[in-house]
């Protein structure tokens, strides 16, 4: 029990309870991104495969710089990358305006009230998502709900263009990510102290003084956490422009599915996912920086 | 059979500070504690007492120094495999058991018979005054009564010496004296040395048969109560327990004359001392009636605030150097109290023989 | 001002209904069309009948008309088979590696730990198409045969991350110093682990081991690139159904799926709650 052999055990049981998840985080984690970030940088072969040389053309294709022998530079990807940008942000936006509210309803509901519209609102994050996005189709194609019940009032002749659209992806993710923005800006909203809205309200602030100075400001850590939870998955995302929109709104991940299955054109590919990666890290890098120097700051507000 | 049931020597432990350095929480203490006694340990927060109990109970690790519980030398012991049992200031109820399971849980681990444990399990939770309650679990109890539990569980395997770590603080005030007296009681009862941890000067005073003061690190004094409290061995100890008037000031014959001229008259031997520090408790003070008793001594004090306690009066005063005093005055003097309170003007009176001097090279600054 | 204030709360109040309505309408909408009788569109409500869930069990059809859009019972139920066999093993794996991190992180301090934690959190928080893509290269680049084998193994490293954190969430909000009162009163390591850690943290095991499951059973991307071409789960499959043309069976097995998860997550969470 003294010093050494005390140390000496914690470290066995340190290592029986680390060592099988590490090792199985190196090999099937570590090992595909590094082998990733290594295709991204290699020729793509003639039919499919690799050539093991150093090629920079790949992030080339869509930043500008295209392999001149081949291709002259086609500002497509780009176009493509920004327009998963702008929906990835517009999502961001709708969910927020449709969560914040809500929340703040919500927490002031009695105990058990409240409880109950979490579990309703937790609840479709379990369900599958191909199914949830499936209704959608179901919803708004031509012969869709929303087309047939407008036809039978009357209200339009020709069935509306719902399905396939920018609009219909956006909404697809909105009715998707909704619990993920909704949770953490919850968090926020139940924690903030009324005392302090009465506060600012007795010092002579009006109610929309009183949301931008300090409603907001204190509710802002979960507006930025569940903002960021939300563009991630958005940004990348796969399934929901292949499900609901069509060749007008390919996004990153179905140009990175085409590379893979379709193409066949990996260190294309892997480039792209380098990309959508490296964007990822830099949000979350400039997320945890801004939260730990907030913390030192003000160690009150949490 | 050793005389001493705990023993530490030269104990020693410095913890490292997350901004580097580190800060030493036992300074070399020397204690021992007697059979049956009930010792408290008191002294402002980061003084080092809670460590000192952790030590003994084997959650920290000492530096240096040695530990002995009954004559064994515990130093190297894990905690589970020492003879002593705490009360722990969360009180640390198993939160998936029941109040019988919690209890009986020192017994199941040592593997006592079935009968035999859960008699004695009834028989801790009689003890305690919660008799039946077996089956609930500690949530549906209030705090009062898990702090109860917390006792039973910790009495039951019959250790040698219990450790409690401020256990009554989470307690709302009469409770708390309640309880003051029923650990009192109970420590007589089951004749097991209790070491009693806390910041509260009067819940140490109330229920100790010695008290060590502690402060950074090291004993500052170790002795009854009543010692203590009159004989205080420096100035942390005369300020820390107890209101106090501390004059700093050199011996003069039969008085000490503070740097600003304030003259305290005394009635010890002070022919050994040059710098001293006197202390006059605020209720060895009284208001003087105008003639003057030559066995007393006396101080014109400024009033600057009068307050009614109940009990009596309180009077913060200003002596002539700006030195300021707090003086305790009877119910039974309010006469005097209401002609101080008109005339803003006040003398004091008090026993020499009753001032205490602390030997300047004794106390901090 | 009064009535004012008044009306704002009664349209917050509105808004929260409409707020709901949008998430479950669309939910109740397939569940009510999965009775609809009318083959040929399925948002055209001609009929109750249970003909669809009929069909995906296997019986024959009393109308023929119906049986035309026979998807393969058998690749359905095999697609279910193997979501089965990969959930179960993935959930296992998942929930005894993540548990170990866990209870690693919280308990020991070792060089490095702050910076192992963040690592736990990048697989959960990696966008899926990025490590479906990236395991797939790994996959054929290493020369392991694509199938149920490689998804089990791609399913596991972020599920990982979802059992590690909710098993964190429950240490951190374990009282540490009932570990030192057991000790305290004689228990060795290993008993108090026992008889203390483990009841306090199985609520955590539990809900971490039925989150793992549900997401193991519902995910499309990792498993869309992992998956080779022989193997299917049940959402690869509905996927491909999307894609070739809706038929109406799909409501039903919608409807079902959505049934199933809403089952397992209140089992979940009643858990949750009792156990607190």
């Amino acid at each position: 029990m003294s010093g050494p052999s005390r140390r000496g055990r914690e470290r066995a049981q340190l290592g029986f309870l680390l060592g099988p998840v590490s090792a199985f985080l190196t090999i099937f984690l570590g090992g595909p991104l590094a082998i990733m970030l290594i295709y991204s940088f290699l020729a793509p072969g003639l039919y499919g495969g690799v050539e093991w040389q150093f090629y920079p053309h790949n992030f080339g294709r869509i930043l500008g710089f295209a392999d001149p022998e081949f291709e002259d530079f086609d500002p497509v990807y780009l176009a493509i990358f920004l327009r998963s940008v702008r929906i990835a942000a517009t999502v961001v936006i709708i969910t927020l305006l449709v969560c914040y509210p809500a929340a703040f309803q919500i927490s002031r509901l009695s105990e058990k009230r409240k409880s109950f519209a979490l579990f309703l609102i937790t609840l479709p994050f379990f369900a599958s998502l191909i199914v949830r996005l499936f209704i959608w189709v179901l919803i708004l194609k031509k012969t869709g709900f929303v087309n047939l019940t407008l036809q039978t009032l009357g209200i339009v002749d020709e069935p509306l263009e719902l399905i396939y659209t920018e609009g219909a992806v956006i909404l697809g993710m909105v009715y998707i990510f909704i619990p993920f923005m909704f949770l953490p800006v919850y968090a926020s909203v139940e924690k903030l102290d009324w005392t302090l809205v009465r506060a600012s309200q007795d010092l002579g602030a009006s109610g929309f003084q009183t949301f931008c100075r300090v409603i907001f400001p204190l509710t802002l850590p979960g507006v930025i956490g569940g903002s960021i939870i939300v563009f991630i998955p958005s940004l990348g995302n796969f399934v929901v422009p292949a499900v609901l929109g069509g060749a007008k709104t390919l996004m990153l991940g179905n140009l990175i599915e085409q590379q893979f299955l379709a193409a066949r054109n990996w260190p294309f590919g892997a480039a792209l996912a380098m990309l959508v990666m490296s964007i990822v890290l830099l949000l979350l890098f400039i997320y945890v920086r801004h939260e730990t120097r907030r913390g030192d700051d003000a160690p009150g507000i949490r | 059979m050793a005389e001493s049931i705990v023993r530490l020597e030269k104990a020693r432990k410095a913890f490292p500070l997350p901004e580097g350095g580190t800060v030493t929480a036992l300074d070399g203490i020397e204690l021992e504690v007697a059979r049956n006694e009930f010792l408290t340990l008191l002294g402002p927060s980061g003084c080092g007492k809670t460590t000192l109990l952790h030590a003994i109970s084997g959650f920290v690790e000492l530096d240096a120094g040695r530990i002995f519980v009954d004559g064994d030398d515990v130093t190297e012991r894990p905690p589970h495999k020492r003879p002593v049992n705490t009360v722990f200031q969360n009180y640390a109820l198993f939160p998936h058991m029941t109040v019988g399971s919690n209890v009986g849980y020192a017994l199941d681990i040592s593997g006592t018979p079935r009968m035999e444990r859960d008699s004695r399990v009834g028989e801790a939770l009689e003890m305690v005054g919660l008799g039946g309650l077996q089956n609930r679990l500690p949530r549906q109890l209030s705090g009062g009564q898990q702090q109860r539990v917390a006792l039973a569980r910790a009495i039951i395997a019959r250790p040698k010496l219990l450790l409690l770590d401020e256990p009554l603080s989470a307690l709302d005030r009469k409770l708390r004296q309640a309880m003051q007296i029923e650990l009192k009681t109970l420590q007589a009862e089951l004749g097991i040395s209790f070491i009693f941890v806390t910041h509260d000067q009067e819940e140490a005073l109330t229920m100790s048969n010695r008290v060590a003061v502690l402060d950074g690190g090291a004993i500052q004094q170790i002795d009854t109560p009543r010692a203590v409290y009159n004989n205080p061995a420096n100035e942390f100890v005369a300020s820390f327990i107890g209101a106090s008037n501390l004059f700093r000031g050199a011996v003069k014959g039969n008085t000490v004359v503070t740097a600003g001229g304030d003259v305290i008259q005394v009635s010890v031997d002070t022919t050994s001392m040059n710098q001293v520090t006197a202390l006059l408790r605020p209720e060895q003070y009284a208001i003087a009636n105008g003639e003057r008793d030559a066995s007393a001594a006396y101080m014109d004090v400024t009033v600057r605030q009068i307050v009614f306690t109940g009990a009596g009066y309180e009077l913060h005063g200003e002596t002539a150097s700006g030195h300021t005093v707090v003086a305790t005055i009877a119910a039974a003097q309010q006469t005097q109290v209401a002609n101080a309170e008109t005339s803003r003007r006040a003398t004091l009176s008090y026993d020499p023989a009753a001032v205490h001097l602390i030997p300047a090279s004794g106390g901090k600054p | 001002m009064n009535f004012v204030h008044k009306l704002g709360s009664l349209s917050l109040i509105v808004y929260v209904f409409i707020f709901f309505a949008f998430i479950y309408l669309p939910i109740a909408l397939i569940v009510i069309y999965s009775f609809n009788a009318d083959p040929v569109n399925m948002m055209r409500w001609s009929g109750f009948t249970i003909d669809w869930y009929r069909q995906i069990f296997g019986f024959r059809n009393a109308s023929s008309e119906a049986a035309l859009y026979i998807e393969s019972t058998d690749q359905l139920l095999a697609a279910v088979r193997t979501s089965l066999i990969v959930a179960a093993s993935t959930t296992a794996v998942a929930t005894v590696l993540g548990t170990a991190a866990a209870l690693a992180v919280f308990r020991y301090s070792f060089f490095g730990k702050r910076f192992y934690r963040v690592l736990l959190f990048v697989p959960m928080l990696m966008p899926d198409i990025v490590l479906g893509i990236a395991l797939l290269i790994f996959f054929v680049g290493v020369g392991i045969s694509l199938g149920v084998g490689t998804i089990i193994i791609g399913q596991c490293t972020f599920l990982i991350s979802y059992v590690f954190i909710v098993v964190s969430a429950r240490l951190a909000g374990m009282d540490r110093t009932l570990e030192n009162a057991s000790a305290d009163l004689g228990a060795d390591e290993w008993t108090t682990f026992r008889k203390i850690t483990l009841p306090q943290v199985m609520p955590g095991v539990v809900g971490g081991a039925l989150l793992a499951f549900i997401i193991s059973m519902d995910d499309l991307v990792i498993t869309y690139f992992i998956s080779g071409t022989s193997t299917q789960t049940l959402p690869i499959f509905i996927f491909g159904m999307l894609r070739r043309g809706i038929k109406p069976e799909v409501n039903a097995i919608a409807t079902m799926m959505l049934l199933f998860s809403f089952a397992i997550a209140a089992l979940g969470l009643y858990l949750n709650r009792r156990k607190r």
